[in-house]
């Protein structure tokens, strides 16, 4: 196996992850007809398969969602059981980090886990993209998704060619890394107005819950 | 003071960490309310992601299992310890699995704190955050470093600050209870 790519997102096929994934394949496969797998961890009883796919892959990319300023839980799973396998010589790991904050900064802590963690197990490291704003992705109408996904694609149509990620279009999903002052600035005046919470309350009304949304269903009174 | 430990030590791993947490928790129930979550024992499952608990049901996850529990304990305190042996150079997939869970406490609005986004409160209030790991063979200085700094954001993002991060095998359970209750 050429390149095994695996999903990270506990959403599975369902998931922000899988569309950036489709993306970076189109590119990757428009190269040529090299042998590529997908593989969701979301799917944890395939532990020991997916451990054997990474063990015969060149290259392994590894897709998630920022949770709780980290990897999720089924992620550090795969790590866990990654770490005790230890790479095979000349196999490279990288990784596609995405969150729902705009902010490429948010994931820089989890980057450098994952870059001493590819050192630690003996993988040769690919480096890490960061995408922030990821979250309602797969909901977005192609308009919105245009640019996004065309740099995804060109991602995937340049690692066939060169057995690496960018740096260029790393730099350019990489950006904003922090909030410009400007949009700070106006934030609490576009909250105010609904802008920034848009995408919640659409899903939180949809579902009945907007009345409830501020619940504290723990709260211990006294 | 109110203080909830989660031990992430993986069933059948054989560490000093569960020895400390026991002599700690008996020496913090002399004088504080404790909860010790032994979380190898427990019913939970990894979160799905489905976001139930931020627009479905706001403040309840959809996983019916022991979390509940866990999260009550959390949100009432005024410490809380992540416990756990470090494997892979991190913590481990047990505790990840309820950290994640904890987003339950959160609210989805996002606000501007420390000029950057970040989940506004659910909660008045929400516990200091301590960090307790048992090094593995090959944890470094960078280790201890790249561990304290996520950690350190967790906290931000959780209305909170990381008041301490120590490896178990240089504190007692005497020097914690220092730290824990110094303001």
């Amino acid at each position: 196996m050429k390149l095994a790519v695996f999903n990270g997102s506990p959403r599975g096929k369902n998931s922000n992850s899988a569309v950036l994934i489709k993306q970076f394949l189109k590119g990757y496969q428009a190269v040529g007809s090299s042998e590529v797998s997908v593989s969701k961890l979301s799917n944890r009883k395939a532990l020991a398969e997916n451990l054997d796919v990474a063990g015969r892959a060149e290259n392994i990319i590894i897709v998630f969602p920022l949770y709780t300023d980290c990897m999720p839980g089924i992620v550090m799973e795969f790590f866990e059981a990654l770490a005790g396998e230890k790479a095979n010589e000349f196999q490279r790991l990288g990784f596609i980090v995405h969150s729902g904050f705009p902010e490429s900064l948010q994931s820089e802590y989890v980057e450098r886990y994952l870059t001493k963690f590819a050192k630690r197990t003996g993988f040769d490291y690919l480096g890490t993209i960061i995408k922030g704003g990821s979250e309602g992705l797969r909901m977005m109408p192609p308009k919105m998704t245009r640019k996004l996904f065309s740099r995804f694609y060109e991602l995937g149509f340049y690692f066939a060619e060169n057995g690496g990620f960018s740096v260029e279009i790393n730099k350019a999903l990489r950006n904003p890394r922090r909030m410009p002052g400007l949009m700070r600035a106006l934030f609490p005046l576009l909250s105010k107005i609904g802008l920034t919470n848009m995408y919640w309350n659409m899903n939180l009304k949809k579902n009945n819950a907007y009345a409830k949304r501020y619940a504290q269903p723990f709260a211990e009174s006294g | 003071m109110t203080i909830t430990i989660l031990d992430g030590t993986p069933a059948g791993f054989s560490g000093q960490l569960s020895g400390l947490l026991k002599g700690l928790s008996a020496e913090l129930e002399e004088k504080h309310s404790l909860n010790l979550f032994s979380l190898s024992s427990m019913k939970l499952h990894f979160c799905t992601g489905c976001w139930a608990c931020w627009w479905k049901t706001p403040g309840q996850c959809a996983i019916k299992d022991d979390a509940g529990e866990i999260f009550r304990a959390v949100i009432n305190s005024d410490l809380l310890i992540f416990a756990s042996p470090l494997n892979a150079g991190f913590t481990s997939s047990l505790l990840k699995k309820i950290t994640d869970r904890l987003i339950v406490l959160l609210h989805p609005y996002i606000e501007i704190r420390n000029k950057e986004s970040h989940h506004k409160k659910r909660y008045g209030r929400y516990p200091e955050i301590g960090l307790i790991f048992e090094k593995e063979a090959d944890t470094d200085d960078e280790d201890i470093e790249i561990l304290r700094d996520i950690y350190g954001r967790f906290a931000l993002n959780f209305h909170s600050r990381l008041k301490f991060a120590v490896p178990s095998e240089q504190i007692s359970a005497e020097e914690i209870v220092d730290e824990a209750c110094s303001v």
